[in-house]
């Protein structure tokens, strides 16, 4: 792994809030490579630190200091429009609570990105439908979200991720409202997304979750404790 | 997308979208309205006075160019004069007075005008022949009707009645030759035309007195110049241009223009404070919806441009009800105000003018899309991570 | 003011020259309004010399002790055949007083317009503000706090923003009013009240408002507490 280029590069993070007078050091200098076909799992207690250190990776928030390079670029200097492009077209994000539109059907929830990227209408049916097959989600194209369960709602969060083939996957306790039969679903499914190449950093507490991941994080503090390739 | 996206939540709060698509159509009603009267009430005026090509009247000053009351003495000598300039191809004299029809049962009192036939524009001809002799009169269809006569009919008229000897005076018989519409009449009219000569004698007017003069200028003329130089030829009349009328009618009436600009901008504001009402609390709502959809990549522009869309559907919606709604109050308002006395009923104080209105609904829907781009784009602005934390503890 | 001006009926007609003796104010009178002229009072004989009237006159006010005598009064008048005829001036105000009939309609017609429009704009906001709430009547009742209590709260809120926005409303029309008139009395020269702020127009609004404002409000909040508690966090 180490000889593959790097899909996302951390130097020095430090992420600083205000809440209310006194400030909240949530990043004390976290650096951080992920390789390309990486499948990385970011561990550690509840405000640690682990999801701003997600955001950061993900363009979504800027560091205090220090730097993140995506694919080898720079993405602390993008303006926020430019961040938002290369977020649509470079990153897929995962949330804890899939957070889908509820007016859209599963098949439109994947075609959003894709439609903001500007395919066509057919483009984005036919690779929708790929993605839904993918998750073994095909037969449940037309439904709402709300007429989903839990486990298939991440399974089209996830198609939605990968709607735009990003270079990185970015889950944020993607497990964290599942049971535990369904949480291993999308754990099965992570491992096969990484298997065909994708490479994918998860926050969770979920042990399982990261016992599937190639590598382990620990971070407590705002700085990593470990960093441990688990094979 | 966005359609989708903007109709679901359209969709999913029927109430509130349905209380603020009827709340719109009430004020852009009330502006469509609004408009329709600031500048209707000018272009009807404006046709009217044009209806029949005569360009400039002569009226004592202070009285509304159509006003047969007034009067204007030594007529003859006027129209001498005006005869001298060359721009001037027609003089039409106009007096007005009031006769009464005699029949069983008391008669009836009509408005009467006398004219010059050959160069009259005070009526158009509906049914018989114009007037062809000094006993001869055209008559509205409503004085025909109430003094139970046809066309061809005979009819005893009398100039004066003497309230104290109980006794009519001037009495003359007079030919229905046909009937007419009378362009300058308040609404249905008991009115009829003859003669000038006739009238001034049924009336027992000394000398040549008129109410007013229509002229009629030579294509090509400048009408200022000709109304600058009848002021100077003839000092005891004031030449009214149709353009000078209007000035005129502004000034008398301004009233009614003032309160449409009020009443036109309450309703803009009240729209625009609907929308943006409406759209900063749809937004609010989807606070955690749009940091999502910021966070997988969707552009600000997209999000400003979906919830844009909820607004435009709104007023768009909004409008056409209101459309219908405003011509409906136009209607009756307008019923209201063609009771002003001494106006024509021809004159509209509400006028539909396509492009007003156009202009109108589309001032709404621009400002009710204005308003709804702050909300918008603030929600939009919001940053990531903080709102899905925030939105996460909610 | 005692300036000496000199007065024609026309522009060639005989002159005659007066003293500035007084500057009178314009009466209240709505006939004399929009009447873009100026006025002078002389004496009787000294305008009926300057335009040729000789001994004539337009008309005669006559004063009579009271409403019976104003009958009798004019019953003689008429019958003596003097070549004239008696009104009384509440007919001949009745007939010249068209103008403002008509207006006053219309003002009635626009007044029963802006209500509809300003009810469907307070139910509106009413609706929204209390759709608002909707997180916070979700919380309130997964605590356990009853409908009927969230619903008197709402209904209480709606009715408070009633009020204040009624009072804001009122000092605002007052404002509108006091400029409209400040406004017109100078257009038309005239001292009269174009609009008023009366008690019974502040009554009329509040309650209107108020009522609106607590029928809105109870509406959209028993409909929201009709909705499970879940329901409303959109889960």
């Amino acid at each position: 792994m180490s000889d593959a280029p790097l899909a996302v590069s951390a130097r020095d993070l430090r992420r600083d809030y205000a809440m209310g007078d006194a400030p909240v050091h949530a990043l004390q200098g976290v650096s951080l490579d992920v390789a390309a076909g990486d499948y990385a799992a970011i561990v550690g207690p509840s405000g640690c630190g682990k999801s701003t250190l997600l955001n950061l990776l993900g363009a979504i928030d800027r560091p205090t200091a220090g730097s993140v390079r995506i694919q080898g670029k720079p993405v602390e200097s993008l303006s926020d429009r430019e961040a938002t492009r290369f977020r649509l077209l470079h990153i897929g994000f995962v949330f804890q609570r899939f957070y889908l539109m509820p007016a859209l059907s599963a098949a439109e929830n994947v075609e959003l990105p894709m439609a903001e990227a500007g395919l066509s209408r057919a483009q984005r049916r036919a690779r929708a439908r790929e993605l839904l097959r993918y998750v073994g989600l095909e037969a449940r194209a037309d439904h709402r979200p709300t007429q989903l369960s839990g486990g298939e709602q991440q399974r089209v969060a996830i198609a939605r991720a990968l709607a735009n083939r990003p270079a990185l996957l970015l889950c944020d306790e993607p497990t964290g409202e599942l049971d535990a039969h369904t949480g291993a679903e999308i754990i099965a499914l992570f491992e096969r997304l990484n298997a065909g190449g994708t490479t994918i950093v998860v926050v969770t507490h979920d042990e399982e979750l990261a016992a599937a991941a190639r590598r382990v994080v620990h971070v407590k503090d705002g700085r990593i404790l470990s960093d441990t390739r688990v094979r | 997308m966005l359609v989708t996206l903007a109709r679901a939540s359209l969709a999913g709060r029927r109430a509130r979208t349905a209380l603020a698509v009827v709340g719109v159509a009430v004020s852009a009603a009330l502006l469509l309205d609004m408009v329709m009267l600031a500048s209707g009430m000018r272009a009807s005026f404006r046709e009217l006075l044009d209806v029949r090509g005569f360009t400039i009247r002569l009226a004592p000053r202070g009285t509304l160019p159509f006003d047969t009351d007034a009067r204007i003495d030594s007529a003859g000598a006027i129209m001498a004069r005006l005869g001298a300039n060359p721009d001037i191809v027609a003089v039409s004299p106009v007096l007005g007075g009031q006769l009464h029809v005699l029949g069983p049962g008391g008669g009836v009192t009509a408005v009467a005008i006398g004219i010059n036939p050959a160069v009259q524009g005070d009526y158009t001809l509906r049914t018989g022949h114009d007037i062809a002799g000094p006993d001869q009169a055209v008559v509205s269809a409503d004085l025909l009707a109430a003094a139970h006569a046809r066309v061809g009919d005979t009819l005893d008229v009398a100039g004066g009645y003497d309230a104290q000897l109980r006794a009519v005076t001037r009495e003359r018989r007079i030919v229905i030759a046909g009937t007419a519409h009378f362009i300058y009449t308040p609404a249905n009219p008991k009115a009829m035309a003859m003669p000038l000569a006739t009238l001034r004698a049924m009336t027992g007017a000394a000398g040549d007195p008129v109410s007013l003069f229509m002229l009629r200028l030579r294509a090509g003329a400048d009408a200022d110049s000709v109304q600058r130089w009848i002021e100077r030829a003839i000092p005891r009349v004031s030449a009214v241009s149709t353009a000078s009328a209007l000035r005129q009618v502004d000034r008398r009436l301004s009233y009614f223009r003032q309160l449409a600009f009020i009443l036109g901008s309450v309703s803009l504001t009240v729209g625009v404070l609907l929308v943006a009402t409406l759209v900063t609390v749809s937004v609010n709502e989807r606070l955690g919806e749009i940091a999502v959809m910021r966070a997988i990549g969707v552009s600000t522009r997209s999000i400003v441009a979906q919830v844009m869309l909820e607004g435009v559907a709104i007023m768009l919606a909004g409008a056409t009800l209101g459309l219908g709604l405003g011509l409906v109050t136009a209607h009756y308002l307008n019923g209201i105000l063609s009771q002003f006395p001494g106006l024509p009923a021809a004159i509209d104080f509400f006028l539909f003018q396509p492009r007003d209105a156009w202009v109108s609904l589309g001032l709404l829907a621009l400002a009710g899309v204005l308003a709804g781009v702050y909300p918008a784009w603030r929600g939009a602005s919001l940053p990531i991570a903080a709102t899905l934390r925030d939105e996460a503890v909610a | 003011m005692g300036d000496r001006l000199v007065i024609r009926a026309t522009p060639t007609g005989p002159a005659d020259t007066v003293i500035v003796g007084a500057v009178v104010r314009a009466s209240a009178d709505p006939s004399e309004v929009a009447r873009d002229e100026y006025r002078v009072l002389v004496h009787l004989d000294q305008l009926q010399s300057l335009i040729g009237y000789g001994d004539r006159v337009d008309r005669f006010a006559v004063a009579t002790r009271d409403r019976a005598a104003t009958g009798r009064a004019m019953a003689a008048i008429n019958d003596a055949a003097f070549g004239f005829q008696a009104h009384r001036s509440r007919d001949i105000a009745v007939e010249t007083s068209q103008t403002f009939l008509v207006v006053s309609r219309f003002h009635h017609a626009i007044g029963v317009i802006t209500i509809v429009a300003s009810a469907v704009f307070l139910l509106c906001i009413m609706l929204l503000k209390v759709d608002e709430r909707r997180r916070d009547v979700a919380a309130l009742r997964l605590m356990g706090i009853s409908a009927a209590t969230v619903l008197r709260s709402v209904v209480l809120e709606a009715a408070m923003v009633a009020v204040a926005g009624s009072a804001l409303g009122v000092g605002l029309g007052a404002a509108i009013s006091a400029a409209v008139n400040a406004h017109y009395r100078g257009v038309y020269r005239t001292p009269l009240a174009f609009s008023i702020v009366t008690p019974e127009v502040v009554g009329f609004s509040v309650a209107l408002s108020l009522v609106l404002g607590v029928a809105a409000g109870f509406l959209a909040a028993r409909r929201l507490t009709r909705v499970p508690p879940l329901a409303l966090f959109g889960r």
